[in-house]
C-alpha cells in the first residue's frame, strides 16, 4: 500500500521524486488522512452512490445524454468480476467528481442563485456540451429576468425562498410564520401575506403558498378535533377509535414535516440546489396528504352529526369511490374504527352480552325491563370494569304465580332489546344484521332467562380459538354470523324443547284446554254437570279443584307427568247476578318463565275462550246424548200413550238433526281445525330453524288459526261474528228445546200413569183417584213444534252463511252439514 | 493456464476501461495509471472518500510545487 500511495504522489506530485523531504512529508500526510477516515466498512449498496451520481448529472445536462451514458456503464462494470469493491470505486469517482467540480469556476456547474445573480445567461450547461446560442430576448435576457430587474427597480426585493420554504413548513403545521400568517380572527382560516415593499411574494408563489397551506388548515381542523375529544371522557368507543387512527396519521404526518425540515436545513447550509428542497417540490411531497387531510377533515366534519354506528356508515359510503387512493385510505381508516364495532359485536354474537357503554351498537337495551346483570369480568378482555351488561334477568320465574307480571316473559323478550337500523352498518347487511340481534337475544335469553349460561361460555370460548372478526373478512364475517345463528337457535330450541318441555306444554294445552282427552273430558262433564247448573255464586274453588282431580284420576289423564297436572287448575271468571255455573266454569294452565315467552297472556286467552266454546259444545252433545237415550229406550218400552207415540216420532226427527248438526260442528273443530294446526305447529318445530321470535310466530299462526275457525270468524268487518252468534243461537235453541222435551217426557209419564189406571178401573182393580190431566198436551206440542221450526231455520241460515264463506274449510262445515242438500234455500223448496 | 491469466488480465483491462470511461465521463480528471492505482488501493480497502481527499490534498500541493517551481525557475 504504501508503495502505491508513493506512486499516487509521484504522478500527481512530479517535483517529490527529487526532493526527498517533500515526499517524506507528503507521504505522512496523506497516511494521517486516510487513517483520519478510518477504513471503509460501509455496507453500501451500488445503487446509492449511482443515483446520487445519476442526479447530479441530470441537473447538468437535462438532455439526460450523459446519465444514460453512465448508467450503460454502470450496468456493463456490475458484470465484471475483477473488481469485488465496485461500490466503493463508484462513490469514489462520485467523490472525485465532486471535488473537481467545485473547484471549477463555478458559471459550468452550478445554477446561480435568484438572489445572487451575477450571470445572466441561461445557466443549464455543461462541460460536454457546447454553448448555446444566447435566447433571442433583447439584450439576452429572459421576461423573468426583466420583471426582477424592474422590481428591484422599484425597491422591491422578493423574499428568498428559503425563507419562504421555512415559512411554508410552519405552515403545514398550522402554525403561523414569520411572512405568511394564519389570520388571527375567529372562523376565518384564510392566510396573510405580510406585504411590504421589503418582502414582496410574486402571485404564482402566492398560489402555491395558498395550496400549502390547505394541508394547514386541514390539520388544524383534524388536530383541534383529535384534542377535543381527547379532554371528554364520554366520547364513544367508535369515535375514540377514530381519534386513535387519526392520531396515527398525524403522527406519521409529523414525521413527513421532521424530514421536510431537516432538507430544509441541509438546504440552507448547502447549495440549495444540490438538497433538492423547493416550494414546488414540498407541493409534490405533501400532495397525497393533502387527499389523506382531505379525507380526515370529511371524517371529523361527519363525527360531529353522526354517532356509533352511523359514523362507521358515513365512513364506509367512502368506499365506493372510485379513486383506488380514497378506497384504500377509508378501508384502513375503516379497519380502524370499526374495532371497536366488532369487539360488541364478537360479545354480542358470541355470548350473547351487550357492551355498549355509549349506546353505538345497533342494539339497544331498555334497561328498565328486567333486573340488571353485572357480567363476568372473566368473559370480557381485558376486563373492561364494571358496565354493566343487561341481561334478561333471573327474577322472572319468580313471579310466575303473580298475576300482575304473568306477562313478563313476552315482554322481556320482545322490549328489552330493540334492533336500531340506523346504527347497523352497512357492510354488514341488513339481513345478516337481523340474524345478528336474533343470536345475541337468543343467547341472552338462554344465559340468563333458561340459566344455561355454562353452555353458552363454553361456546365463547371455543369460538375465541376461531379468530376476531374484522372489517377487511367480510365474507369470514357472514359465515360466522350464520353458523353462530344456526348454533344458537339450535340450542334455543333445545332449550325450549328439551329442558323446558315446551312440546309437553303445547300437547297439554290441546289435550286439556282444547279437550283432546275425550274421556277426561267426560268424565268432567259427568262429574261436575250437576253442580255447573246451579247458579254461580254456590260454586266454590275447592269444589271445583277436587272434582278437577277426580275427573284426572279416573281417566286417562292420570298418567300424564305430574308437573303438567300441577299446572291444570279449574276456577270460575268473575259472574254477576243470574248467572249459572256452566257460564263461568272454566280450566287454566299455568306456565312460568321462560315458557311464558312462547305461551304469552293473549295466547293464553285465546287457549281460555276455546275452552269455553268446546266446553259448551260438549255440553250441548252431552244433553242431546242423555234426551236421545230418553227418547229411544224409555219413551218407546214403558210408556204406553198411544196418541201421543206420533209427536214422539216429531221429535225424535227433530233430535237427530240437532245430534248431527253438534256431530259434524265437533268433528270439523277437532279433525279439520285443531290436528290439522297442530301438525303445522309440530312439523314446524321439529325442523328446527329459526331464533324463539319464530317459535312465536309459529304459535301466534297455529293460535289464531284455531281461533278463526272454530269460531267461523268472517274477516268482512261488522260481520265477523256473525255465524258464531247463529252457532250460539242453536245451543241456546237446542237446550231449549232439550228442555221441552223433558216437560214433554214427564207429561207422557202422568198421561201414561192416567192410562194405566184407567185400565185398572176398567178392569175393576182400584189403585188410586185418577188424576185429571193437568196440562194441555197441545201447549207442549207446540212448544216443540215452535223450538223445531227455530232451530231448522237457524241451522239452514248458517248454512246460507257458511256456503259463501271466505274460509275454505267453513265452506266444506256447510257442505257437512247440509250433505243431502237437506238446508236448501227455502225458495227452491 | 496461461489462458486463464491473460483472459484475466483482457476482463482486468476492460474494466479500468469502463472506469476510466466514467471517471471522464463525471470529469475527475484522472488519468488511466492513476485511476488504476486508486482501484487498486480501493481494493485493498482504502476508504474511498479518504482517498478522495487524498487526491485533492495531493492535487493541490502538485499546483503549488509548480507554481513554486515556476517561480523559482527564472532564478
Amino acid at each position: 500500500m504504501p508503495s502505491s500511495l508513493e506512486a499516487l504522489i509521484y504522478t500527481l506530485v512530479p517535483t517529490s521524486q527529487t526532493q526527498e523531504t517533500l515526499r517524506r512529508e507528503l507521504v505522512s500526510r496523506c497516511q494521517g488522512i486516510l487513517s483520519s477516515y478510518g477504513p471503509s466498512n460501509l455496507e453500501r449498496d451500488l445503487s446509492q452512490p449511482v443515483e446520487s451520481i445519476e442526479r447530479r448529472l441530470l441537473s447538468k445536462d437535462p438532455g439526460g445524454v450523459d446519465t444514460l451514458k453512465f448508467t450503460n456503464l454502470v450496468s456493463r462494470l456490475s458484470k465484471q468480476s475483477v473488481i469485488s469493491k465496485q461500490t466503493e470505486i463508484v462513490s469514489f469517482l462520485s467523490a472525485m467528481s465532486r471535488t473537481s467540480s467545485s473547484s471549477r469556476p463555478p458559471t459550468s456547474l452550478s445554477r446561480p442563485t435568484t438572489s445572487q445573480s451575477k450571470s445572466r445567461q441561461p445557466s443549464i450547461r455543461t462541460p460536454t456540451l457546447p454553448v448555446p446560442p444566447p435566447l433571442p430576448s433583447a439584450a439576452g435576457k429572459s421576461k423573468a429576468e426583466l420583471l426582477k430587474e424592474w422590481r428591484r427597480s422599484k425597491g422591491q426585493t422578493p423574499i428568498s425562498e428559503v425563507q419562504l420554504l421555512r415559512d411554508a413548513i410552519y405552515l403545514l403545521q398550522g402554525i403561523s410564520g414569520t411572512y405568511i400568517k394564519f389570520s388571527q380572527e375567529e372562523n376565518d382560516d384564510r392566510i396573510v401575506f405580510l406585504d411590504d415593499p421589503d418582502h414582496t411574494v410574486s402571485a404564482s408563489t402566492k398560489v402555491l403558498i395558498h395550496r400549502l397551506a390547505e394541508l394547514g388548515y386541514l390539520y388544524r381542523r383534524v388536530d383541534s378535533f383529535v384534542r377535543e375529544r381527547e379532554a371528554v371522557n364520554t366520547v364513544g368507543m367508535i369515535e375514540q377509535s377514530l381519534c386513535h387512527y387519526l392520531q396515527s396519521q398525524l403522527n406519521d404526518y409529523y414525521r413527513l414535516i421532521a424530514v421536510l425540515e431537516t432538507q430544509l436545513n441541509a438546504a440552507t447550509t448547502e447549495d440549495s440546489n444540490e438538497s433538492g428542497l423547493s416550494l414546488k417540490r414540498l407541493d409534490v411531497w405533501v400532495n397525497e396528504w393533502r387527499l389523506r387531510m382531505r379525507m380526515m377533515s370529511v371524517c371529523v366534519e361527519g363525527a360531529k352529526e353522526a354517532h356509533g354506528g352511523a359514523l362507521v356508515n358515513l365512513i364506509h359510503s367512502y368506499t365506493e369511490n372510485g379513486d383506488p387512493f380514497v378506497r384504500t385510505f377509508t378501508h384502513q381508516l375503516l379497519e380502524g374504527v370499526s374495532r371497536p364495532f366488532f369487539t360488541t359485536l364478537h360479545k354480542w354474537l358470541f355470548s350473547g352480552e351487550l357492551y355498549d357503554p355509549f349506546s353505538e351498537f345497533f342494539v339497544s337495551v331498555d334497561s328498565s325491563i328486567g333486573p340488571s346483570h353485572h357480567s363476568h369480568p372473566s368473559s370480557l378482555p381485558g376486563g373492561i370494569g364494571d358496565h354493566s351488561d343487561v341481561g334478561f334477568g333471573s327474577g322472572v320465574l319468580g313471579d310466575a304465580d303473580d298475576f300482575g307480571s304473568k306477562d313478563a316473559g313476552i315482554k322481556l323478550w320482545e322490549s328489552k332489546y330493540q334492533f336500531k337500523e340506523t346504527m347497523l352498518p352497512l357492510f354488514v347487511g341488513g339481513a345478516s344484521g337481523k340474524k345478528i340481534f336474533s343470536t345475541g337475544r337468543s343467547l341472552n335469553f338462554i344465559r340468563y332467562s333458561c340459566h344455561d349460561s355454562e353452555w353458552v361460555s363454553t361456546r365463547e370460548k371455543m369460538n375465541e380459538f376461531h379468530g376476531s372478526l374484522q372489517y377487511s373478512d367480510i365474507s369470514g364475517l357472514e359465515r360466522s354470523i350464520d353458523s353462530a345463528y344456526r348454533l344458537a337457535s339450535d340450542r334455543l330450541f333445545e332449550v325450549f324443547i328439551a329442558k323446558f318441555k315446551l312440546l309437553d306444554h303445547l300437547s297439554a294445552l290441546r289435550n286439556y284446554l282444547l279437550l283432546g282427552y275425550g274421556d277426561f273430558a267426560d268424565q268432567l262433564m259427568e262429574t261436575l254437570g250437576p253442580s255447573l247448573s246451579k247458579s254461580a255464586n254456590t260454586l266454590y274453588r275447592h269444589n271445583l279443584t277436587a272434582t278437577l282431580e277426580s275427573a284426572i284420576r279416573s281417566s286417562n289423564a292420570q298418567r300424564d307427568s305430574p308437573d303438567v297436572l300441577r299446572r291444570l287448575d279449574a276456577r270460575m271468571l268473575e259472574y254477576s247476578h243470574g248467572e249459572i255455573g256452566w257460564d263461568v266454569f272454566t280450566l287454566e294452565y299455568k306456565v312460568d318463565a321462560p315458557i311464558d315467552t312462547v305461551l304469552d297472556n293473549l295466547a293464553l286467552e285465546g287457549y281460555l275462550k276455546l275452552f269455553r266454546h268446546l266446553w259448551q259444545m260438549k255440553r250441548i252433545e252431552k244433553t242431546l246424548d242423555r234426551g236421545w237415550m230418553r227418547v229411544t229406550s224409555g219413551a218407546k218400552t214403558f210408556i204406553r200413550a198411544p196418541d201421543l207415540e206420533p209427536e214422539w216420532h216429531k221429535i225424535r226427527i227433530q233430535m237427530a238433526e240437532m245430534v248431527h248438526f253438534i256431530r259434524q260442528l265437533e268433528a270439523y273443530c277437532r279433525l279439520e281445525v285443531i290436528e290439522c294446526s297442530w301438525a303445522v305447529l309440530i312439523d314446524f318445530l321439529n325442523k328446527r330453524e329459526g331464533d324463539l321470535d319464530s317459535i312465536i310466530e309459529a304459535h301466534r299462526t297455529y293460535m289464531e288459526r284455531l281461533l278463526k275457525k272454530i269460531f267461523l270468524w268472517n274477516p268482512r268487518t261488522g260481520k265477523e261474528e256473525l255465524v258464531l252468534n247463529m252457532v250460539k243461537d242453536a245451543f241456546a235453541t237446542i237446550l231449549m228445546y232439550r228442555e221441552a222435551t223433558d216437560n214433554f217426557y214427564n207429561f207422557t209419564l202422568s198421561e201414561a200413569a192416567r192410562h194405566d189406571q184407567l185400565a185398572d178401573i176398567e178392569r175393576g182393580v182400584y189403585t188410586g183417584k185418577v188424576p185429571e190431566s193437568t196440562q194441555n198436551a197441545s201447549d207442549l206440542t207446540a212448544r216443540l213444534h215452535e223450538y223445531g221450526t227455530l232451530f231448522k231455520d237457524k241451522i239452514q241460515m248458517m248454512v246460507q252463511h257458511l256456503q259463501v264463506h271466505p274460509d275454505l274449510d267453513c265452506r266444506f262445515l256447510a257442505i257437512r252439514l247440509s250433505f243431502s242438500d237437506y238446508y236448501k234455500k227455502p225458495d227452491r223448496r | 493456464m496461461s489462458s486463464k491469466v491473460s483472459e484475466k488480465n483482457a476482463s482486468a483491462q476492460q474494466t479500468l476501461d469502463i472506469l476510466y470511461e466514467m471517471s471522464q465521463l463525471l470529469g475527475t480528471q484522472l488519468n488511466k495509471e492513476t485511476l488504476a492505482t486508486c482501484v487498486g488501493l480501493i481494493e485493498s480497502g482504502v476508504n474511498p472518500d479518504a482517498l478522495a481527499a487524498v487526491i485533492q490534498e495531493l492535487r493541490l500541493e502538485g499546483a503549488a510545487q509548480a507554481n513554486t517551481h515556476a517561480m523559482g525557475q527564472p532564478h
